[in-house]
């Protein structure tokens, strides 16, 4: 889930019921006292949850051990978002420094912990790496391609207005998928920012994008309430999963391309964000549908048979298994 | 904090602001003040959804008789940021209805209208309702201004009556998460008699060139 849905979320209450529930708890991890969960993601190997929090700290944690392995902060300045690259090599931060305004990034290394790379760039509500960690996606008051190595903008892929929600990398890192607020997606030459095709149109904001690994398949879905399989090559709209039960708000698509994994949100109750559903991309035959009231589900990762998914309560960070 | 014009005297007697001989210390805070009134500053921006929805109709009258909730008359006009009117500038409004909720299947409080050679527009609507789910977002209308050779603007206009802000929005501002500015929370004029109350609100929007 992006930064930008997420802001919205953490403006709601979330009422805690009890109730039944599919998927197994495989960890709970409790916070600080004090600390609440604003936003999280998971790596992609689906080993470590980075968390950020309501005291301006990024967490990162252990979904195997719950142990805390690092905690990153940048004095007073608020994290607008974070990101993991598809390796789990790097985590992404971005500091906000002036709202509207800047941020600055820092790439750290995970084995060390150490800053890799840091560059100021434009406030920030989501972020990405490509799998081959050549290039930096943002979006914020601007879109935009980055030069990891060399700390260089390579493009500005902004669309006309409402910026992008959510940004994608296809699995050579050559291509970025922009979900727009203007309600299209887009897909970009990362080098270059040329578009690859004039976009695909929705009614209204899509709110999550996710390239397939093997390049050929975009998986897209917003407020409209459907999930859409996207040519890259054309823009054109290959098929439609239109039983959807509410707005999604990320999605995730397994390397086969056989499941994705899909977060639900409310148009009634924005901040209730406790549905989650693995579909069969193939026969769009529910594989497991999770729901459970109180928490947030904040995002996975399809690790083997299953997919690992980390949700918040106000005391604590659960790790799932779905299958 | 010192006053601008405090800060500008003590500029000027410390030879920090060079004054033509031809004009006097006055005269040029005079001309400072009117040049700094005459470039305001661009609207800021707010974000756009995630509730906005592509081809809204052109339509100024989103209130329907029968409508539950305030009558709402929504004006102002569009400027660049030197002060010169911007003509035919587009405005997309989009709100919740009285119980703040979106209309998502169809267009209801949706529209959207090119303003006239004045830069003047209206909107005919209701004051919005707070989203039902104990949410901490105010009232707002969102707007999309599109103009040639000016940046697009995604803002939301926030309204002073909001209980939340306690009757005191320049401190209380802070209370909805997404507002970091006061700039964007109007006045509400009511009029009409006390059985047939209608609100007025005045939303200058100012549009940074390209």
């Amino acid at each position: 889930m992006n930064m930008k849905v997420a802001a919205l979320m953490l403006v709601c209450g979330l009422p805690v019921v009890a109730s039944a529930q599919s998927g197994r708890q495989v960890n709970t991890i409790n916070l600080p006292a004090g600390v609440t969960v604003q936003y999280g993601t998971m790596s992609r190997a689906g080993t470590m949850v980075a968390t950020i929090d309501g005291d301006n700290v990024v967490r990162v944690w252990s979904t195997g051990s719950g142990e805390l392995l690092q905690r990153l902060a940048d004095g007073g300045h608020p994290p607008s978002d974070v990101a993991f690259s598809p390796d789990g090599r790097y985590l992404a931060i971005v500091y906000q420094l002036v709202p509207n305004e800047k941020g600055v990034l820092r790439i750290f290394e995970v084995d060390s912990w150490k800053v890799k790379h840091e560059f100021v760039v434009p406030d920030v509500f989501a972020l990405a790496l490509s799998p081959d960690n050549r290039h930096l996606a943002l979006s914020g008051m601007v879109t935009q391609t980055w030069d990891v190595e060399n700390s260089r903008l390579l493009a500005d892929v902004s669309p006309p207005f409402g910026g992008s929600t959510s940004l994608s990398f296809s699995g050579d890192g050559n291509w970025l998928a922009t979900a727009d607020g203007d309600g299209h997606v887009r897909v970009f030459d990362a080098a270059t920012g040329k578009p690859r095709s004039s976009g695909t149109e929705f009614a209204l904001e899509p709110l999550a994008v996710a390239f397939s690994k093997d390049n050929k398949a975009i998986i897209a879905g917003g407020v409209d309430k459907t999930v859409s399989v996207i040519d890259p090559e054309t823009g054109k709209v290959l098929r439609t999963l239109s039983k959807q039960p509410g707005l999604i708000l990320s999605l995730d698509v397994s390397a086969d391309k056989k499941q994705v994994a899909v977060i639900y949100g409310s148009a009634d109750s924005f901040g209730k964000v406790d549905h989650l559903i693995l579909w069969d991309l193939d026969t769009e035959a529910v594989l497991a549908d999770f729901r459970k009231p109180g928490i947030t589900i904040l995002g996975g990762a399809f690790v083997g048979d299953h997919y690992l998914f980390a949700a918040t309560s106000d005391t604590q960070l659960g790790v799932w298994s779905l299958r | 904090m010192l006053a601008r014009r405090v800060v500008l005297q003590k500029c000027l007697a410390l030879g920090s602001i060079v004054v033509a001989s031809h004009f006097s210390a006055d005269s040029m805070l005079f001309a400072f003040q009117e040049g700094e009134k005459q470039h305001p500053k661009p609207t800021p921006p707010n974000p756009l959804g995630p509730f906005y929805k592509r081809l809204a109709p052109v339509n100024n009258i989103l209130r329907a008789p029968g409508d539950p909730g305030l009558p709402l008359t929504l004006s102002g006009q569009v400027f660049d940021t030197r002060g010169d009117v911007v003509p035919r500038a587009t405005i997309e409004i989009w709100q919740t209805n009285h119980h703040g909720l979106y209309d998502v299947d169809g267009y209801r409080y949706r529209g959207k209208q090119t303003v006239d050679t004045t830069g003047a527009y209206s909107f005919e609507s209701v004051i919005p309702g707070h989203y039902p789910d104990k949410s901490r977002v105010c009232q707002h209308v969102h707007y999309v201004v599109v103009a040639a050779e000016h940046k697009p603007l995604v803002t939301q206009l926030y309204f002073a009556t909001d209980p939340a802000f306690e009757g005191d929005p320049q401190k209380n501002y802070s209370r909805d998460p997404l507002l970091q500015t006061p700039e964007l929370i109007r006045p509400v004029v009511l009029t009409g008699e006390p059985s047939e109350l209608h609100a007025k609100v005045r939303f200058e929007l100012y549009l940074e060139r390209l």
